[in-house]
């Protein structure tokens, strides 16, 4: 029987302590341990960005992490950015601009994009598709994305 | 009266959930008790399973059971067609061979699932995979389709004289004849090569069977539920209603999610039973890529035949499609391929010939085109090949020959995927094509911007393509639509939902009859508990179909709704009318019911009840066109290359489209842009590729290119065009498949265009840099 | 997938043609390779660990040789299967002994490759193909030196084959090579040294 690992990580600003296997993957962490199934697994091997969350502030790919390395650190997955009753500007944004569709993608655009936008408070077009070029969508063609982006950044400056 | 609500650019109901997390997605399904699959999947793409050893699998702890061919017994029978045969074509031959569950005996593609594992986590049913020894003999993969043909080929079903899988020719006019008149005849051979839906959520399905109260639940992102349910209901021996079938949120559907009677709804619903537990299986990006439907994948010989003028008076294809191992969806993929080759054109000879063939790759079935980007990017290289030769402008030489506005109704004369004579039920085509050439500056851009660039040693095309797309098809749908008590509409319809806003526009559909907001308007679809008659999501035809059921019933609705209140309030039904949840008359504001308060009343606890009445404010409609409403369009399409590296860079997109009156026009938008990605996809980065030994080489997005936002044009430049359509009260036409359907064709046009200093001319998609270097190569001379 | 090349060893064709038939030098040839028992004549069959990329696994394997014309040439057949797929290749091997002393060795083959190592591990065969025979190459090299130097002194010599890390720094100087003649690899250069980094991670972590 495989060893079980004590880790201890704050996710979303809640405090876990739990016994994984070394081998659990990040994702299935928080999304099967923790019942946080708003982060999507699309590849499981890193390249479409669906998984995304921030790590210590960091948007990363949870999917090819392991929950150990977890250990010690914050997490932050789209359940902590807004309620369906309340959403963060971002959120607003994409709703507003039709930059969903199957929604599948979004959680993991979210999370890149806040972390983005906390650094750049006001990208072009161009800059924006970079940004996002880790993260795949097969619904939006990514067109209304880069302009609930551009309205994002407008109403979180509009906010601070 | 004016449109409140329909035609108009709501905001979506479902996105808050959505955005938030908390949409609940197949994986996210967790049931006590629940136990988890994984397939032991072949390696070989052709082989005898001459036997399996699954001992060590068993013995590892944390597996409850391991399971193939044999332990199933009769269920290891080929499943039911998807799709029914064409009988409807003259002439036509067929045999079908449907989905295994299991492999017994022989596997036939690299990825067909040899055994099953049963453990207490998907991390222990996946190792156990490893623990399962098959024993192969390999046999030669038959891949390349031509050659499959021969005689003494190698036979992927040996119970069938050849690899011919099915053969069809249509044929309106006469094309030999028209080719003894014609000045210039034109022939090419050209390639489209396979693509994957890719959609970002992979397929998955949970079953819970329910033995006390004889119940199986089964939740799946399919695109028929009710196939789904009916097909799991007779093979069981159940009542279809001991079956409910849920759609949860689907991430993506693209077509590879109608197929039912797959390997893990077969096996599994047999397990949950026999196991007593609930059981949940979700595939992984590379089983995505290796064991779901995959499409495209036709050889054609294509023949034009034209007055120097530039007239078409005949068009000739022979081609063959490839469907795989298996060919459960029949013949839909290559129908459409036909009834979509000359469709925007007066061809009054056509000639166009199918021959199906087996191989040993994944089962072809359709992916948001279905066949209908083939037969668009046959003729547009056509005309592009003919215009090169008539040293013409493409664009005029498209222009002259299009079908006119005053045409329609047309008969086409090709019999297709609704065994139904395809019939054009109206569209302007020359308009489309005028304003895609206006948008882009078409004109500017030959006489000025494009001999700048080229002065410069820039390479810089354009490419413009016209395109058609069949959708709205039969055979029906229907929907349920009720008031509740608490004055909320609630509208349930068969078809599934993969992200095509049909929680918004249907119930946009409800709110504009019944007076009341969209967002108080709850549309159930996908789940059979809710409603259980209908076809499935697929060719474009929920809005269309559906959509119209939902407006039937709804119409039913307003009506009970009026009879009744015209009593209560006693006015004549012509002097109320329903705002804001209500039924007021028209110059008294007071004097007014809610729907809530009428729909309880409609439901009498005591007394009588009139003879005929129905309970409630309840309707259910049914809705079947008699041929599928056709969609049309321009696009245009501005491309730079790099002449070294062969990279492409997009500067301008432009698309013109009907698709009749659209219920959101924001949705529609969305859902051409989404095509478009898949389009620009299927024209460059993206190729599902087989080796000679019918090894799968593109199992993951390392080799599967996936287009990203930086690969997408600067910005997607739509125009609209609004001719309804007359098959249906709201005037809708589909639109789901359009943005994917002509830009492979576009995309080539503008590459050889950009690259006109090579002479080069490419007949394939699925295009790469190095690819498009070798064809230079090859123009050059080297 | 062809495989074909020769390699000059620096002793007589005997001594070269030996080694062929000592399962402990085979063994110690090929990087991965756990032991090679005789199990007929001419019949190997052994344990093989393989990392192709993201693609590791144990792999049992066959090596027949047939056609066996002594000391000039045979047919080598590899047959290995394992959880990450199969491999199966064939290849026709010709000793020719040179005027100076040397041998020069030719082989001509093709490789078939399937499931996961085919679908996911593809990119990186060729390459690491190509390694593993340069590698089996140079410790054929070594042996045949101890083996020659034995014969002379009348001792055994020992001769280390590469460790993993080597192997995976070989493997990344070939992937170099063959980068830049093709367009689009020319557009993922940056992508290699990630590439080479995790190679050699994994094989070392893999200890």
């Amino acid at each position: 029987m495989t060893q079980l690992v004590k880790i201890n990580v704050t996710v979303n600003g809640v405090p876990y302590e739990r016994e994984v296997e070394p081998r659990l993957l990040l994702s299935d962490f928080i999304r099967h341990d923790l019942k946080l199934t708003g982060t999507h697994v699309g590849c499981e091997h890193g390249l479409c960005g669906a998984c995304t969350i921030l790590f210590d502030g960091q948007s990363v790919r949870s999917c090819i992490m392991f929950a150990v390395m977890a250990d010690g650190h914050k997490i932050e997955t789209v359940e902590s950015l807004g309620t369906p009753e309340h959403l963060h500007p971002l959120q607003e944004a994409f709703m507003e601009k039709h930059a969903l569709q199957c929604g599948f993608c979004t959680p993991g655009f979210l999370m890149t994009i806040v972390d983005y936008l906390g650094d750049n408070k006001n990208p072009t077009d161009e800059e924006i598709r970079e940004a996002i070029d880790g993260n795949y969508c097969r619904c939006t063609g990514y067109e209304n994305i880069v302009e609930a982006v551009k309205l994002a950044a407008k109403k979180m400056a509009a906010h601070s | 009266m004016a449109e409140r609500v329909f035609h108009k650019s709501i905001l979506r109901n479902e996105d808050p959930q959505i955005l938030a997390g908390k949409a609940q997605y197949l994986d996210d399904i967790e049931l006590p008790g629940m136990l988890y699959a994984a397939f032991k999947r072949s390696d070989y793409a052709h082989a005898r399973l001459k036997s399996i050893d699954v001992s060590e699998a068993r013995a590892l702890p944390g597996v409850i059971g391991v399971y193939t061919a044999e332990d199933f017994g009769d269920l290891v029978k080929p499943g039911p067609l998807q799709v029914p045969p064409p009988t409807a074509i003259k002439g036509a031959t067929y045999s079908s061979r449907t989905l295994m569950p299991i492999a017994k005996d022989k596997v036939r593609y690299s990825g067909e699932p040899v055994a099953v594992v049963i453990a207490e986590s998907r991390y222990i049913a996946e190792d156990a995979c490893d623990y399962i020894y098959p024993d192969y003999e390999p046999l030669e993969a038959v891949i390349d389709l031509e050659k499959a043909l021969q005689p003494g080929a190698t036979l992927v079903h040996e119970d069938l004289p050849s690899n011919e899988a099915a053969h069809v020719v249509q044929e309106r006019g006469n094309y030999a004849e028209a080719a003894k008149k014609a000045d210039v005849i034109i022939k090419k051979k050209i390639y489209v090569d396979r693509v994957a839906a890719a959609a970002l959520e992979n397929r998955g399905i949970v079953i819970n069977w329910d033995e006390k109260a004889q119940m199986m639940t089964i939740w799946c992102g399919t695109q028929s539920p009710i196939t789904l349910r009916n097909a799991t209901a007779s093979r069981m021996g159940l009542f279809e209603n001991q079956v409910r079938v849920i759609t949860p949120f689907t991430g993506g559907g693209f077509g590879p999610k109608i197929n039912t009677s797959m390997p893990d709804d077969v096996l599994l619903t047999e397990l949950a039973v026999r196991l007593n537990r609930p059981i949940k299986w979700y595939e992984d990006r590379r089983e995505n890529f290796l064991a779901t439907t995959s499409e495209r994948d036709q050889v054609h010989y294509a023949e034009i035949a034209l007055t120097k003028e530039g007239k078409f008076l005949g068009f000739k294809d022979v081609f063959y499609h490839n469907s795989g191992a298996y060919d459960p969806y029949m013949m839909t993929v290559p129908l459409n391929t036909q009834t979509h080759t000359v469709s925007n054109y007066n061809i009054p000879n056509f000639y166009t010939e199918i021959t199906m063939v087996f191989s040993n790759e994944m089962v072809v079935t359709p992916v948001r085109g279905a066949g209908r980007p083939q037969g668009v990017f046959v003729m547009e290289r056509m005309i592009d090949a003919a215009a090169r030769e008539l040293k013409m402008d493409v664009a005029e030489i498209r222009r002259i020959n299009l079908i006119q506005p005053d045409a329609y109704p047309v008969s086409t004369g090709i019999i297709g995927q609704d065994f139904v004579e395809g019939v054009l039920d109206s569209g302007d085509y020359p308009t489309a094509l005028a304003k895609a050439m206006s948008m882009i500056d078409y004109k500017k851009f030959r006489e000025e911007i494009q001999p700048k660039a080229r002065a410069e040693g820039k390479h810089l095309g354009i490419g413009i393509c016209t395109f058609t797309e069949g959708t709205g098809v039969g055979p029906y749908e229907g929907a349920k639509i009720t008031v509740g008590g608490n004055g909320k509409v609630s509208v349930a319809t068969g078809v599934a939902t993969q992200g095509q806003a049909h929680y918004t526009t249907f119930a946009q559909i409800a709110a504009e009859q019944l007076g009341v907001e969209v967002k108080d308007v709850k549309v159930v679809t996908g789940d059979t508990g809710a409603f259980a008659w209908g076809a499935g999501t697929f060719a474009s035809r929920g809005a269309t179909v559906a959509g119209t059921a939902i407006h039937l019933a709804a119409v039913k609705v307003k009506d009970k709704a009026l009879k009744l209140a015209s009593k209560i309030l006693e006015t004549p039904e012509s002097e109320l009318e329903l705002v804001g949840g209500y039924i007021q008359v028209a110059d008294i504001p007071g004097k007014k019911i809610s729907l809530g308060e009428l729909a309880s009343m409609a439901n009498p606890m005591r007394g009588t009840f009139p003879p005929g009445a129905e309970p409630g404010l309840e309707a259910v409609a049914y809705y079947g066109p008699p041929y599928g409403a056709t969609g049309a369009g321009c696009m245009a399409m501005i491309l730079d290359v790099d002449a070294e590296t062969m990279k492409p860079k997009i500067e301008r997109l432009v698309m013109v489209h009907d698709c009749g009156i659209p219920i959101n026009p924001m949705v529609v938008e969305g859902q051409v842009h989404g095509g478009i990605q898949m389009g620009i996809g299927n024209a460059f980065f993206e190729k599902v590729f087989y080796d000679e030994t019918g090894q799968l080489l593109t199992a993951s997005f390392m080799d599967y290119l996936f287009p990203q936002a930086t690969d997408m044009p600067p910005k997607i430049e739509m125009g609209h065009t609004e001719i309804p359509s007359p098959l249906n009260p709201l005037g809708i036409k589909g639109v789901g498949e359009a943005g994917a359907i002509p830009t492979p064709a576009v995309f080539t046009q503008a590459l050889e265009d950009a690259l006109y200093d090579t002479g080069v001319e490419i007949m394939e998609s699925n295009l790469s840099p190095s690819k498009v270097y070798s064809y230079v190569m090859k123009a050059k001379g080297a | 997938m062809k495989l074909e090349g020769e390699h000059v060893f620096n002793g007589p064709r005997e001594d070269v043609w030996e080694m062929f038939y000592d399962p402990a030098i085979l063994a110690s040839a090929v990087p991965g390779m756990d032991k090679l028992d005789v199990v007929a004549e001419n019949v190997y069959e052994g344990v093989m660990n393989v990392r192709i990329g993201p693609v590791s696994g144990k792999f049992q394997g066959k090596l027949t040789l047939t056609d066996v014309v002594e000391p000039e040439n045979l047919t080598l057949t590899v047959d290995g299967k394992g959880a990450p797929g199969y491999g199966k290749g064939v290849g026709k091997v010709a000793f020719i002994q040179n005027s100076d002393g040397t041998t020069t060795l030719k082989y001509d083959g093709d490789m078939n490759i399937g499931g996961a190592l085919a679908s996911v591990g593809q990119r990186m065969i060729d390459s690491v193909a190509k390694s593993m025979i340069r590698s089996a190459f140079e410790t054929l090299d070594k042996a045949l030196e101890a083996r020659l130097a034995a014969k002379k002194t009348g001792t055994e010599v020992n001769f280390t084959p590469p460790t993993q890390t080597e192997f995976a720094t070989g493997v990344a100087k070939d992937m170099v090579g063959g980068f830049t003649k093709v367009p689009e690899l020319r557009l993922i250069l940056y992508i290699l040294p990630v590439v080479a980094v995790l190679v050699i991670l994994a094989l070392t972590l893999s200890k």
